[in-house]
């Protein structure tokens, strides 16, 4: 593609997904090859026969020095852990290929509810003793680990996976450039929470491992050194906003009076950590995707609810919405191989394994705080009836196993056109929260790793606007939020105030300056787009 | 008991056979967890195939399996049909059957009952 003379330090043209500037030893990151994107069933076999060895001597080692009511409870679940009929039904799962995380839980998941609602009360209180085990093999099934790359060093690649860029440690500095990417997909928006400096569709360039590189995401260039020893390296400028956010809990007023609300999207949620929840009216969006970024987590209950949990203990009573999880398309979780137009909600009534843990975790955990439910890439009614439906028969399972809960209200993301345009006939959801990232990428037709997405999304901000402002009108009065890049953009700003949105949810590193832009506008005056 | 065989001393050992017997539960102990546990280890010990089925049911339910044996729901009075099919069934079927009748040996682990 780009044939350069390589004995001469050279400039890329590309474009910016994230400010600052980088510079380090190049990381090549390799294509993932055939084989580590679709785990055979063999390996499946292995990989629980492994895990379930790893918790077969963990129990073991229990065993010793237990007394003889503790050895008695470890005996039995060794000889859980060794029962010919749980192998071979979760071994006929994987051969369906099931994944393996889920063909564990979903078998024991099977028994669990079965000695569950036994009538006998001996064969109730085994009901622990199993989901001890499937917890202990599931910490066992880690699945398939991101494999990280040197700290300090410039990750040069094709794309890259929002998993990996959450394994590695930005602490050192370092960057990102890619041959194609974009600057609205997943990795970009960690990258600009994160202050990591970031480029994408520069093509794909020849550099070695190791090749002193610079990454400019000021100027969306990228800088082939060669004289290593003549470059210091630049750590990554901290955002230069230093104002001392307002602890106004995200209310404030336009000048003439009316009240706006500002929230923060979170992503990993770690994020918070360092920020005051007073400074928001709470988080207009979590993407749960974040937090589960393997299906072992996705198939782990306690795991998802610890996170929850310390988002809603954070948030102190404020409003938390978090969105199931929103894979597929191009969001892969590592493990689970779906064709693309399978994302979103879709996905999830597809894969009701991952759904049901995921609802179970949202119930258990809306008791800590104000919960709100999101549910991502809605197209039509029914898909949030049937989630509904989902997390109804999920309460009745907790309640009936005596495990607090309760249902939170259930809302939904607005970024499909034909939700956008029905929005009235969406009697089953709560609220509306609109992603103008994935509803301009609809109406543009174009795909975010569309290196060229930036400039369709800039030139469409007026057709997005107002599908916006007949679907405000279509939404009645439920709560109605934007939490797409679109609200953390001062410049529009007002004009989303006109189409009639109040609720504005954005990174917290945009908050200063949309805070700043709505003072000073009077919401009644501005004037809708297309009126 | 290889008598009539024309096979070798080691391999009459190795017979592969078929075996059934019927056994009444007479302890209150049923096949709880504890003895649902002496069950499965002493079944999987041998290497034929083990079965059970519950007061004349024609569910035949793996014997070597914690999960199966535990929610036959095995009662004082349950009659327990056992086969066996493979190596050491004979062996097998009266080991078992055996254990069923010394109340799962319940008496010599701490002298408690269910």
């Amino acid at each position: 593609m780009k044939k350069r003379n390589m004995a001469a330090p050279l400039r890329l043209n590309a474009t910016s997904a994230s400010p600052g500037v980088a510079s380090g030893p190049a990381y090549i990151a390799e294509p993932p090859t055939a084989a580590a994107l679709s785990q055979s069933a063999v390996s499946g076999h292995a990989e629980l026969a492994a895990a379930i060895e790893t918790a077969i001597d963990e129990l073991q080692k229990l065993a010793t020095g237990t007394d003889a009511e503790g050895g008695d409870i470890i005996d039995f679940q060794l000889e859980v852990l060794r029962d010919p009929t749980i192998a071979e039904m979760a071994g006929a799962r994987i051969d369906a290929n099931e994944n393996v995380v889920f063909a564990w839980v979903g078998t024991l998941d099977g028994y669990i509810r079965e000695l569950e609602s036994a009538e006998e009360e001996p064969l109730r209180a085994r009901a622990v003793d199993i989901l001890d085990i499937k917890n202990r093999v599931l910490a066992a099934l880690t699945g398939t680990p991101v494999k990280d790359f040197p700290a300090g060093s410039i990750y040069v690649g094709k794309d890259m996976e929002p998993s990996r860029f959450l394994a590695h440690d930005w602490s050192a500095g370092g960057g990102i450039a890619l041959y194609a990417g974009s600057a609205a997909g997943h990795v970009a928006l960690l990258a600009r929470s994160r202050s990591v400096p970031m480029v994408i569709g520069a093509g794909r360039f020849l550099t070695t491992g190791g090749q002193h590189i610079r990454v400019d995401g000021d100027a969306g260039v990228i800088v082939l050194q060669m004289d290593k020893e003549g470059v210091a390296p630049i750590r990554p400028e901290l955002t230069a906003s230093k104002t001392v956010p307002a602890e106004d809990n995200g209310v404030l007023q336009t000048a003439d009076g009316r009240q706006i609300l500002l929230s923060i999207n979170l992503n990993a949620p770690d994020e918070i950590d360092g920020i005051a929840a007073a400074t928001a009216a709470g988080i207009g969006l979590m993407r749960s995707e974040f937090a589960v970024t393997s299906l072992a987590d996705a198939a782990n209950e306690e795991k998802q609810l610890a996170i929850f949990r310390r988002v809603l203990d954070w948030a102190d009573g404020r409003s938390v919405t978090i969105r199931m999880l929103d894979v597929g398309g191009d969001k892969p979780l590592s493990g689970l191989a779906t064709s693309p137009e399978l994302r979103g909600i879709r996905l999830l009534l597809a894969r009701p394994e991952i759904t049901r843990v995921q609802a179970r975790a949202l119930l258990r955990a809306a008791i800590f705080g104000n919960l709100r439910v999101m549910l991502p890439m809605v197209t039509f009614p029914s898909e949030v009836d049937d989630m509904r439906q989902i997390f109804r028969e999920e309460a009745a399972e907790l309640a009936r196993r005596d495990v607090p809960h309760r249902l939170p209200s259930i809302g939904m993301m607005v970024e499909v056109p034909a939700a956008a345009l029905m929005l009235e006939q969406f009697e089953g959801a709560d609220f509306f929260s609109f992603g103008t990232n994935d509803l301009t990428q609809y109406l543009v037709a174009s795909t975010r790793e569309d290196a060229d997405f930036a400039a369709h999304r800039e030139k469409a901000a007026q057709a997005v606007l107002r599908l916006l402002a007949y679907a405000v009108k279509l939404a009645g009065s439920k709560p109605l939020s934007i939490c797409g890049d679109m609200a953390g953009d001062p410049r529009l700003i007002a004009e989303l105030l006109a189409v009639g949105i109040r609720h504005f949810s954005m990174a917290p590193a945009q908050l200063p300056a949309i805070r700043s832009a709505i003072v000073g506008l009077n919401a009644g005056q501005t004037k809708a787009a297309g009126e | 008991m290889s008598g009539g065989l024309h096979i070798g001393n080691r391999e009459a050992e190795q017979v592969h056979a078929r075996c059934q017997t019927e056994v009444e539960v007479k302890h209150g102990v049923g096949l709880h967890a504890r003895p649902s546990v002496t069950f499965t280890r002493l079944a999987k010990s041998f290497p034929c195939s083990i079965e059970v089925a519950v007061n004349g049911s024609d569910v035949w339910l793996n014997g070597k399996s914690i999960i199966k044996i535990m929610g036959a729901r095995i009662r004082k009075g349950s009659m327990l049909k056992i086969r066996a099919d493979g190596i050491l069934a004979e062996e097998a079927i009266r080991a078992l059957k055996g254990l069923i009748e010394r109340n799962f040996d319940e008496e010599k682990k701490h002298g408690r009952t269910a």
